[in-house]
């Protein structure tokens, strides 16, 4: 019914202008060792246990929360193109399984134009998940939370 | 040992998350809730208390019936979980555009040196 407005709903875009260029972003969002650094809430430490930055490769990153317990995140990359554009399927658990994730990057001089997109669950994740009679598993959770705050909140 | 009783943990299991979403259309006894699926009774029973715990589900004794509905600030709380989750990459984004820049001075200052 409101398919396009559930895209939309779906997908998160983050829009930058790094000043720095190309190369270097390229650095820092792709080696191990800056990802660590960077990748992840504050006060976690992200540890790389999987880094095969290769189209099919995996990736497997887990942190440690303050109360020991770990969080994982992994996802296989389906498409790379050297400084212009990574995506990748992710998974974040146990928050959400078969999300998309891209950056794409573009050179501006010294500059770089840096675009990070998720998008909370393919279509045809969601066509599968429709077909077996199940939602995304949170998707449907905050559908349904919304409806039921719009009928408490009348 | 400190267990961690929050929206997140409530959330984290399918199971939980089913139970939340037939309790927000209305509120049931524990039979009923069990009835919906293939587990034990004691299993839901527990689910529940993890829920009750996490402050989404409030237990009310009417008569010999325990009934099970959901408490509504608990809820929102777990509803607002998909903005936290855009917001985690928010700060992840930013956390790059920090640590890209500490890099790239870092990087001009030996730069100097050479």
């Amino acid at each position: 019914m409101e398919k396009e407005n559930d895209l939309a709903r779906r997908t998160l875009s983050l829009k930058r202008t790094f000043d720095a260029p190309v190369g270097l972003v390229w650095e820092a969002w792709t080696q191990p060792e800056h990802i660590a650094q960077w990748w992840g809430p504050k006060g976690m430490k992200t540890e790389i246990i999987t880094h095969e930055f290769r189209v099919g490769g995996k990736w497997k990153y887990e942190m440690a929360m303050p109360d020991g317990s770990k969080f994982t995140c992994d996802g296989t990359y389906s498409e790379i193109i050297k400084e212009k554009k990574i995506v990748s399927s992710a998974n974040f658990r146990p928050m959400t399984e078969g999300v998309e994730i891209r950056a794409v990057f573009e050179e501006k001089g010294d500059k770089t134009e840096f675009v990070f997109s998720v998008v909370h669950a393919t279509e045809e994740y969601c066509q599968q998940q429709e077909k077996m009679g199940f939602y995304n598993g949170w998707g449907s959770t905050f559908d349904r939370l919304g409806e039921y705050f719009k009928l408490i909140a009348r | 040992m400190e267990t961690r009783r929050d929206v997140f943990q409530a959330i984290a299991d399918p199971t939980r998350r089913e139970i939340i979403d037939l309790l927000a259309r209305q509120p049931m006894n524990l039979n009923s809730i069990a009835g919906n699926f293939d587990v034990t009774r004691p299993a839901i029973s527990n689910h529940i208390r993890i829920l009750r715990e996490c402050g989404i589900v409030e237990v009310q004794q009417i008569g010999r019936e325990r009934y099970c509905k959901i408490e509504s600030a608990g809820l929102k709380e777990a509803a607002e979980w998909i903005g936290k989750y855009n917001a985690l990459w928010r700060q992840n984004v930013n956390a790059f555009e920090k640590y890209l820049y500490k890099l790239k001075s870092k990087r001009a200052h030996y730069g100097k040196g050479k």
